[in-house]
C-alpha cells in the first residue's frame, strides 16, 4: 500500500514540486497551506510523513508540529521541516517542537525522496 | 573515501594531465615544432608518471616507463634524433603508458604481447647504451638525477590496517527521541548503508516486563564501522536527533601499523601526497594540481602569476551554486510578476530596481555558468589516439588536424560531446577517406587528412568534423534509400537532401557497416542523442572532394530561452532555437490532406500541421488552426512543420529543472521548469514531437502500399 | 496466540506491553507474519517479555516472523527473536 504525505507550505510553487515529486515517487499527497490548514487536514487523513515549511501565515512550522504531536496518532509520525533557513537555532527550535530532520530548500528531488523513504522504512 | 584512495585518486587526475602532455609534446616534436623545452617536458611527463607508480608499487607501469623514459633521456641528450619514425613510436608508446594507467584504475587491462614488443622497439632505439633494466631494478633505481627516489609509502598491510582500525559508536535513545518520530531502528539502518556494520545490543538495563515502561527507551547499542568510513558521515546520521540520541564516537586503533597515520589518517595521508607531489615534479609547478591552494597550505604560495591563479573547487559545491541562482531567477520573475499584478507596477522607483535586480540576476547567472565552462580540450585531446588506432585497423594514412581546443562550453555539454565526434571521426576514416592507393589514382596525397574544429557560433558551440576522402556516393545512398522503403523512388531530392538521408532511422545498412563503424550505433542513433540534447547535427558533401559534419549544442544545458505556449490548458515552454516564426492562420490557408492530417500554406510552400495538444495525448481532436496560433519550426533536415497551439502566453529564460530521475521519459517531453508564477511547465521537445506525429501519419500509408 | 501489529513503533508499544502482561503465565506463540516495521520500543517489550517467560518456565514463542520483522531485529542485534523458517512449522 502506498504511504501517504502531508506537505504543509504556504508557496504553491513548493506544493507543486513536492506534488510532483512525491506522485512521480508513488506516494500519495495531502496538501495544506498554512499550519492551521495542516491540523484541519489531519482530522480527514492519517499521513506517514509530514513535510512542513516553517515561516507561514496564521500558524506557523513549529506551532504546526506542536499541535500535531498533541495528536495521540501523530505521537511518532516523522514530520521533516523543508525551510530555507538553517541556522542552528531554528533547528533547535524545531527538534524542541518535535521534529525529526530537517531539508534544506531549495531540496534536490532525490534528497528528498531518500530522506522521506528512509523516515518512513 | 578511504585516505590511500584518495591519494590514487590524485595521483590518477595527475597522470591524465601528464599523459595529456606527453601526447601534445610528441604531437608537437612530430609537427617539427618542438625545441629542447618540448623534449625536456615530455620526458619529464613519463618520469613523473613512473614516479607514482612506483609509488603505489604499480611495477609493470614501472618497468614500461622506465624503458620509454630512458628513451627519451637520450633524446634530451642529444643521442636520439627526433625523427618522424621516432616520435610515431613514442606516441604508440604513449599509448601503451595510458593503457597501464587504465589498468592501474582498474579499467581495461594492458595487453601484454603488445606492451613487450613495444618495450623492445623502444630499448632498441637506445640499445647500444642502455641495457632493459628487470623490473625489480627499474622499481628500486636510487636516487637519480632529479633528486627523485621511488618512494614507497609504508602504508603497513593495507588491507589489515583497515580491518584493525575502526569506529566504535555507542548510542542510547534518551526518553523524548521517539516521541520525534526518530527510532533506533532507522539510525542502524543508515549507519548500515556507510559501510559494514558490526551491531551488538545492550539490554543490561531492561527491567522485568511488569515494571517495564512502554515509552521509556531502555535498551542501547554498540556499533562497529570500518575506520574508512567518514567521521562526518557517521556524525551527520545523528545531525538532526542531537542531544535525543546522546552517542559517543570513538576510533579503535587495533593494531596501528608502521606508518604514524593511524590517530589521524587523512591529515597525515594528506602531508604524504603533498611530499610525493613535491618529490616528483620539481620543476614542474604548473603542472602541480593546484589542490595545494585549496588545501590552504600556506608555505606553498601563489601559483605563478602568468599561469593565473586559480582553485580547484568540488564540482558539488558549483552545483549548489547553480541550483541557488536558479531559484534566484525563479524568485525574481516571481517577484517582477507579483509586482506587475498590484498597483505597484505604477510606482516608477520599484520598475527601475526591479529591472536592474533582473539585470543583476542575469548576470549572476551568467557569471556563474562560466566557472562550469571547460575549453573542449578535454575531449579533444583522447581523438589523436583513435584516429591512430582507426588508421591501423583500416591500413589508411591519416592526419589530424586540431582547431579551437580552448572554445569553452559548459560542464554538461562537454561530457555529452566525446561519443558523437568519436562516431563521426569513425565514420569520417572509415567511409570518407580513401585507401592510400586509391588516393594516389586519384592524384591526391596519400595521406588523408580529417580536421576536428569547435567554434562558438551565435551561442551554440559548434563541432566541425570535415574529410579530404571521396565525399558521398550519393546515387548509392539514394539507391539504399530507396530498397528500404525510406523514401519513394520518384522522389525529388537535392544533393543536401540525400547526404542527409544516411541521419534516417533504418537507413545504416549491413554494406555500411565494417568494424569500425560499426562498432558502436548509427547515424540516426547518434543524431537522436543530439537531439536530445538541443542539439542538430548536419552533413555537407561534395563528390570527389570530401565531406563536412556539423554539429551544434546549445552552450548550456541548465538554462533554456523559450516560447511559453498553452496546449489543452497544460503550460509548455518551446525551445526558441527551433522556432522559425509564429502566426495567426488564415482559414483559406488551411487545406485537409487525408481524413485527419492537414497543412498549412506558408508563402507558396505547404508544411503539415500538428496539434500539440494531441501530439502530447492531452486532447483526441484537434483545434480548428485558424482560432489556435502556429509555431513554424524547423527540423534538423531542414523540413518545417506547423505546430498549432492554443496560444502564446510569452517569451523568457527558463530554468530546466533537472527531474529526469523521477519522470518517466515522455515522448515529446525533454523536462520541466517553474514559472514566474509558480506554475510548473513542461518543455518541448519539438523534434520528438513532429517525428511523432510524421511517423503516424505515415505509418499506415507504408502498410497500405 | 498474539499476532503482533503491523507498524510496531511508539503508539503500538503500549498495548503490545498490556497485551503480553495479560497472557501472563501460560505458553505462547506470537504470530510475527504481519509486520511491515518494528522499532527499538516494541523490540525491548518482546525482549522483557522473552526474558519473564523464561523465568516462569513457559514456552515463548515467535513464529511466521515476515521480512520486515526478521530484518528489523537482525539489524537491531536481536536476531535470535525471529527464528529461522525451517524451525517454523
Amino acid at each position: 500500500m502506498s504511504k501517504t504525505i502531508l506537505t504543509v507550505d504556504d508557496s504553491r510553487m513548493i506544493r507543486e514540486m513536492l506534488l510532483i515529486v512525491l506522485q512521480e515517487a508513488g506516494f500519495n499527497v495531502v496538501q495544506a497551506e498554512d499550519g492551521q490548514d495542516g491540523l484541519e487536514a489531519l482530522r480527514r487523513s492519517s499521513p506517514d510523513v509530514i513535510i512542513t515549511d516553517i515561516n507561514m501565515p496564521r500558524l506557523d512550522g513549529y506551532g504546526f508540529i506542536e499541535g500535531v504531536r498533541q495528536d495521540q496518532r501523530h505521537r511518532a509520525t516523522p514530520i521533516l521541516v523543508l525551510s530555507t533557513e538553517s541556522s542552528p537555532e531554528k533547528k533547535q527550535r524545531a527538534r524542541e517542537a518535535g521534529a525529526t530532520g530537517w531539508i534544506v530548500k531549495p531540496f534536490k528531488a532525490d534528497t528528498l525522496l531518500d530522506v522521506v523513504r528512509r523516515v518512513s522504512a | 573515501m578511504d585516505p590511500m584512495d584518495a591519494i590514487k585518486a590524485t595521483y590518477f587526475q595527475e597522470c591524465d594531465e601528464l599523459l595529456a602532455s606527453l601526447e601534445e609534446g610528441l604531437l608537437a616534436l612530430e609537427a617539427g615544432e618542438g625545441d629542447s623545452d618540448t623534449i625536456n617536458a615530455v620526458f619529464r611527463a613519463v618520469h613523473s608518471v613512473k614516479g607514482g607508480a612506483g609509488a603505489f608499487g604499480f611495477d609493470r607501469m614501472v618497468e614500461f616507463a622506465h624503458v620509454f623514459e630512458t628513451a627519451l633521456d637520450a633524446m634530451r641528450a642529444g643521442k636520439l634524433d627526433p625523427e618522424p619514425e621516432v616520435v610515431k613510436l613514442m606516441l604508440r608508446a604513449t599509448d601503451v603508458l595510458v593503457d597501464h594507467v587504465q589498468a592501474a584504475k582498474g579499467e581495461g587491462a594492458v595487453d601484454e604481447g603488445r606492451a613487450a614488443a613495444m618495450a623492445d622497439d623502444l630499448a632498441a632505439l637506445t640499445s647500444s647504451e642502455a641495457p632493459k633494466p628487470a623490473a625489480s631494478e627499474a622499481a628500486a633505481a636510487t636516487t637519480d638525477e632529479w633528486g627523485f627516489a621511488p618512494l614507497k609509502f609504508d602504508f603497513g598491510d593495507e588491507a589489515s590496517a583497515a580491518s584493525e582500525a575502526k569506529w566504535r559508536l555507542v548510542m542510547r535513545p534518551a526518553p523524548q527521541m521517539y516521541a520525534k518520530g526518530h527510532d533506533a531502528a532507522l539510525f542502524l539502518r543508515e549507519l548500515a548503508r556507510l559501510g559494514d556494520a558490526q551491531v551488538s545490543l545492550d539490554a543490561s538495563a531492561l527491567p522485568d516486563l511488569e515494571s517495564l515502561q512502554p515509552e521509556t527507551p531502555y535498551l542501547a547499542w554498540t556499533v562497529e564501522l570500518p575506520a574508512s568510513v567518514e567521521e562526518a558521515a557517521i556524525r551527520d546520521v545523528f545531525d538532526f536527533v542531537g542531544e535525543d540520541c546522546p552517542i559517543e564516537l570513538t576510533l579503535e586503533g587495533g593494531e596501528a601499523p608502521a606508518a604514524p597515520s593511524a590517530e589521524a589518517p587523512a591529515a597525515d595521508m594528506q602531508a604524504l601526497l603533498q611530499a610525493v607531489q613535491d618529490e616528483s615534479s620539481p620543476e614542474t609547478s604548473a603542472t602541480v594540481p593546484p589542490a595545494a591552494a585549496e588545501k590552504g597550505s600556506a608555505d606553498k604560495g601563489a601559483p605563478k602569476g602568468a599561469q593565473g591563479a586559480t582553485i580547484r573547487v568540488d564540482l558539488e559545491r558549483v552545483d549548489r551554486l547553480i541550483d541557488l541562482v536558479g531559484e534566484l531567477v525563479i524568485n525574481q520573475a516571481m517577484l517582477a510578476q507579483r509586482v506587475a499584478e498590484s498597483e505597484l507596477a505604477c510606482s516608477s522607483s520599484v520598475a527601475i530596481g526591479l529591472d536592474e535586480l533582473e539585470q543583476l540576476t542575469r548576470e549572476i547567472q551568467d557569471s556563474v555558468m562560466a566557472i562550469r565552462a571547460q575549453p573542449v580540450k578535454s575531449v579533444f585531446q583522447r581523438m589523436p589516439r583513435l584516429v591512430r588506432e582507426i588508421a591501423g585497423a583500416t591500413g589508411k594514412q591519416v592526419r589530424l588536424v586540431m582547431e579551437g581546443e580552448g572554445t569553452e562550453v559548459d560542464k554538461t555539454v562537454i561530457e555529452r560531446l566525446s561519443d558523437p565526434i568519436t562516431h563521426m571521426l569513425r565514420n569520417a576514416i572509415d567511409h570518407g577517406l580513401e585507401t592510400p592507393e586509391e588516393r594516389a589514382a586519384a592524384g591526391k596525397p596519400e595521406e588523408g587528412a580529417v580536421r576536428l574544429a569547435a567554434l562558438h557560433r551565435s551561442g551554440r558551440i559548434v563541432i566541425e568534423v570535415s574529410d579530404d576522402g571521396k565525399g558521398i556516393n550519393r546515387p548509392r545512398v539514394r539507391d539504399i534509400a530507396v530498397e528500404k522503403g525510406l523514401i519513394a523512388a520518384d522522389a525529388n531530392l537535392t544533393d543536401d537532401e540525400i547526404d542527409n538521408l544516411i541521419f534516417l532511422p533504418g537507413f545504416s545498412t549491413a554494406s555500411s557497416v565494417s568494424n569500425i563503424s560499426g562498432r558502436g550505433v548509427g547515424m540516426d542513433v547518434v543524431k537522436r542523442s543530439i537531439q536530445a540534447l538541443g542539439g542538430r547535427i548536419s552533413i555537407a558533401s561534395q563528390p570527389g572532394k570530401g565531406s563536412v559534419f556539423t554539429l551544434s549544442l546549445p552552450l548550456t544545458l541548465a538554462v533554456l530561452d523559450g516560447m511559453v505556449i498553452s496546449a489543452s490548458g497544460q503550460t509548455l515552454v518551446a525551445p526558441l532555437t527551433a522556432i522559425v516564426e509564429t502566426l495567426r492562420p488564415k482559414p483559406e490557408d488551411v487545406r485537409a490532406l487525408g481524413p485527419a492530417g492537414a497543412v498549412l500554406a506558408v508563402r507558396g510552400a505547404h508544411v503539415p500541421l500538428i496539434d500539440v495538444g494531441v501530439a502530447l495525448g492531452l486532447r483526441h481532436a484537434p483545434i480548428d488552426p485558424d482560432h489556435g496560433v502556429v509555431l513554424l519550426v524547423e527540423s534538423e533536415g531542414g523540413g518545417r512543420s506547423a505546430l498549432v497551439a492554443d496560444e502564446i502566453q510569452g517569451q523568457r529564460q527558463v530554468v530546466i529543472k533537472s527531474l529526469e530521475a523521477n519522470y518517466q521519459r515522455v515522448d515529446g517531453i525533454a523536462a520541466a521548469t517553474i514559472l514566474g508564477d509558480g506554475r510548473v511547465a513542461l518543455i518541448l521537445d519539438v523534434e520528438a514531437v513532429v517525428e511523432k506525429r510524421l511517423n503516424e501519419r505515415h505509418a499506415p500509408l507504408a502498410k497500405a502500399s | 496466540m498474539l499476532r503482533l501489529s503491523p507498524v510496531l513503533d511508539l503508539g503500538a508499544a503500549a498495548p503490545l506491553w498490556r497485551g503480553l502482561c495479560e497472557a501472563r503465565g501460560a505458553a505462547i506463540e506470537i504470530d510475527a507474519s504481519q509486520v511491515e516495521r518494528i522499532g527499538g520500543l516494541c523490540l525491548q517489550v518482546l525482549l522483557a517479555a522473552r526474558t519473564q517467560w523464561r523465568a516462569d518456565g513457559r514456552s515463548f514463542a515467535i513464529v511466521q516472523p515476515s521480512a520486515a520483522f526478521a530484518d528489523g531485529v537482525r539489524l537491531m542485534a536481536a536476531a535470535d527473536l525471529a527464528p529461522q523458517q525451517e524451525d517454523v512449522q
